[in-house]
């Protein structure tokens, strides 16, 4: 038993006391922390304002032009756009961050200009004058035949990179010329405003105690937590091939062997690279919360996450669970490799299998969120190898009866123990043989003699 | 402990790897307080033999009984170690994979950074201490693994070619140390195939060639078994009596001597007696005694003697 604990602590210290461990547990928070936070800051960063001149001789379109574009109307525009964006995962953060910054640079300053009298081409060659000469940034030239469907606008920007001006203008406009021409139809501006309210749809999610759910932030969540999981087991599925290759490769099996045995070392550090992976988790999870307690007093967001689904402590402790059965299931995996290969390189073609098997069960995890309580899901939510990412999402999207849970435990702890006891068959016989690749029935000749 | 007892005792040992029998049969006895030379070519099976010792592997047939115990994973923590192929973790600092190897070894904490140290500066390695094994040279790693065999003062030390890698220097030194070990009356195996140095070590010795035991006992009794029929002559006359087929079955010229090989039912008494009365006159004649690098050719037959 003490040798057992001097196997894990070393193989612990040797994964946790390294810059890389460090860096990948901050670099996830600070990434996450990064996604939420900077729209919060750019929101509070005014840009420079646009000078702009808009040449309308009709001055039928300018006015209201001139009113889509004034401050209060974009920023009730942006926040529709960001909570729009919440619920919808498609959206890019990229595109995210593009409708957080509308409202940030979204200032424009109409400069006046005496276009009476002048010819289209006059107005042109001054306006590009006074924008070479950088006293205004942008002009717009409205059409005299506005009511025309081929009407042409023209936009000239000094700033030929600033989509957010060129966006928000585009918008304007078209909300303002649509506006003119329903009006040209005698058609007033309550009565369009009401026949072209938007239907508002709020999907929510109804759980078993009925209380309600928003489904599109559940589904950001356990997508989040299914991820999660998913790159951690393969991060340290692989920590653990490494490990047992190293010793391999450099002989110090040998030295091992003749000190304890081998099913203890093989343990202890399945075990001890197993507290390195949970160390990093607990340090996530903990980053999660906090940032989720930020988010709660910022008042701006918290609005976007409001619909965040309620995760008890128990989810978290089951979170954990899962994560250690599917961790030594795919650790006993990578050891047995590792002890077959001869090098890293080559233990990184066999460590295809595993990982495929993780991504499916990664990609089972959609079906669960869309119905998790489908006889799919129940299944793909109690098999080995896909349970660990599957079981998490179900237990967040709709938590399955406790039953069912219990049974996903048992089955996987099952095949944990068929698993390990494969790997350690394998190791104590592969770990000495140096030289070349082990062929699958050597590997199997070597289970059946143990 | 007693110059009899016997530290170490191999008893009909088999091991097979498929068809492939890689120790048939193998028995020997290693006494307490001894160094003993596990002596064979390349692929005879010494390190298979070794390793059912330290019980990395479990013999097929027959049995090996260690300080009059049977093979047991307690006992692992008497033995230091040192296997033919070695290795160190290459990005982990010297004194931690010290403690670690003196902890599998069930020595820990204060006692082991003692020891540790205590090595380091017998090795000459101190200033090494917290650097990595690739800042290290290879004899250095290698002194560093002897260290590691030795840090939990194991009562059997096992090294396998624990020479192979050092400079001159360094084995001179090596040999000082296993010199101390051998003071403290602590039992010593180790397999070479420097002939020379086994030699000059070994009180005991077994040559085994294709997994079989060729010849095994005291270096004296080895030597003596063998050095029966060869004697050196510095003479001047008696040619007569060297010529005599029933006495001498080969003659080699040297610069200034004979070597002289009996023939079989002669013995060197009858052959010096015949040359006196013939009335040579002898100013050297000894019975040659073979170095271990003779006997090693002449059993194992020269092939694969490259090791």
């Amino acid at each position: 038993m003490r040798k057992f604990l001097a196997v894990v602590r070393h193989e612990y210290k040797k994964v946790v006391y390294k810059w890389t461990f460090l860096l990948g547990t901050l670099l996830f928070p600070i990434i996450g922390a990064c996604f939420a936070i900077i729209p919060a800051i750019i929101f509070s960063i005014k840009g420079e304002p646009t000078r702009i001149v808009i040449v309308d001789r009709t001055n039928k379109i300018a006015p209201r032009l001139k009113e889509n574009l004034s401050a209060e109307k974009i920023t009730a525009k942006g926040e529709e756009a960001v909570k729009d964006s919440a619920k919808n995962l498609s959206v890019s953060q990229n595109d995210q961050l593009r409708q957080s910054a509308k409202q940030a640079a979204a200032v424009f300053l109409f400069v006046d200009y005496d276009s009476v009298g002048k010819t289209a081409d006059q107005i042109r060659s001054e306006l590009s004058d006074l924008a070479v000469s950088k006293e205004i940034d942008a002009y717009l030239l409205v059409p005299d035949n506005v009511e025309a469907p081929d009407a042409k606008f023209e936009f000239l920007s000094r700033k030929a990179g600033d989509f957010v001006a060129g966006d928000l203008i585009k918008e304007a406009l078209n909300d303002a010329v649509r506006s003119q021409r329903l009006s040209d139809a005698h058609i007033s501006e309550v009565t369009l405003k009401q026949l072209s309210a938007k239907v508002n749809l709020d999907a929510k999610a109804i759980d078993e105690q009925g209380r309600e759910k928003d489904s599109d932030m559940l589904l950001a969540a356990s997508f989040a937590i299914g991820l999660m999981i998913y790159i951690t087991l393969a991060i340290y599925g692989q920590v653990i091939m490494a490990a047992v290759v190293e010793e391999k490769e450099t002989r110090i099996a040998e030295i091992l062997f003749s000190s304890a045995r081998p099913f203890e070392l093989m343990m202890g550090k399945l075990v001890g690279v197993g507290l390195a992976g949970l160390t990093q988790l607990g340090i996530w999870v903990a980053s999660i919360v906090a940032l989720l307690a930020f988010i709660a007093v910022q008042s701006n967001l918290s609005a976007m996450f409001a619909g965040l689904p309620h995760i008890t402590p128990l989810m978290v402790f089951y979170f954990l669970l899962f994560f250690l059965l599917g961790y030594f299931i795919y650790a006993a995996i990578f050891a047995l490799i590792g002890s077959m290969v001869t090098t890293v390189q080559e233990g990184g073609q066999f460590a295809f299998p595993p990982i495929m098997l993780m991504l499916i069960g990664f990609y089972f995890s959609f079906a669960v969120i869309r119905d998790p309580n489908s006889s799919l899901s129940f299944w793909v939510s109690i098999s080995p190898f896909f349970a660990p990412i599957t079981m998490p999402v179900r237990i967040l999207a709709e938590t399955p009866p406790l039953w069912q849970i219990a049974l996903s435990v048992g089955i996987n702890a099952l095949a944990i123990a068929g698993l390990v006891w494969l790997a350690s068959r394998v190791y104590r016989v592969g770990m000495l043989m140096y030289g070349k690749r082990a062929t699958i029935p050597e590997v199997w000749k070597w289970i059946r003699q143990g | 402990m007693s110059e009899n007892d016997v530290t170490l005792r191999v008893r009909n040992v088999t091991k097979r790897f498929g068809d492939f029998t890689a120790v048939d049969e193998l028995s020997f006895d290693v006494r307490a307080g001894r160094v003993f030379g596990f002596l064979g070519p390349n692929g005879a099976g010494k390190t298979t033999t070794i390793r059912m010792i330290v019980g990395i592997t479990i013999p097929d047939e027959g049995k090996i009984e260690l300080f009059g115990e049977r093979m047991s994973a307690r006992l692992q923590d008497r033995i230091g170690y040192l296997p033919e192929e070695r290795g160190l973790y290459k990005k982990m600092k010297i004194v931690d994979q010290l403690r670690y190897f003196a902890a599998l070894k069930d020595v820990s904490g204060a006692e082991a950074d003692k020891r540790i140290d205590f090595w380091l500066e017998r090795m000459n390695l101190a200033e090494w201490k917290n650097k990595k094994t690739t800042d290290l040279s290879k004899g250095m790693q290698q002194k560093i693994q002897f260290i590691s065999t030795v840090l939990h003062n194991p009562d059997l030390l096992i090294l396998d070619e624990p020479f192979s890698g050092l400079d001159p220097v360094n084995v001179e030194f090596m040999i000082d140390v296993l010199a101390e070990f051998k003071k403290q009356d602590k039992t010593v195996i180790f397999s070479t195939h420097l002939m020379e140095t086994a030699e000059r070590l070994c009180h005991d010795i077994i040559l085994i060639n294709k997994a079989k035991k060729v010849v095994g006992g005291s270096l004296r009794e080895v030597k003596e078994g063998y050095c029966k029929n060869r004697i050196a002559l510095r003479a001047t006359g008696g040619n007569a009596v060297l010529s005599d087929t029933k006495l001498v079955a080969k003659m080699e010229a040297h610069a200034d001597e004979k070597e002289i090989e009996l023939a079989s039912g002669a013995d060197a008494q009858s052959l010096l007696h015949r040359l006196i009365e013939s009335g040579a006159t002898i100013t050297k004649f000894e019975q040659v005694e073979p170095s271990l690098n003779d006997i090693f050719i002449e059993q194992v037959g020269g092939h694969d003697s490259n090791a």
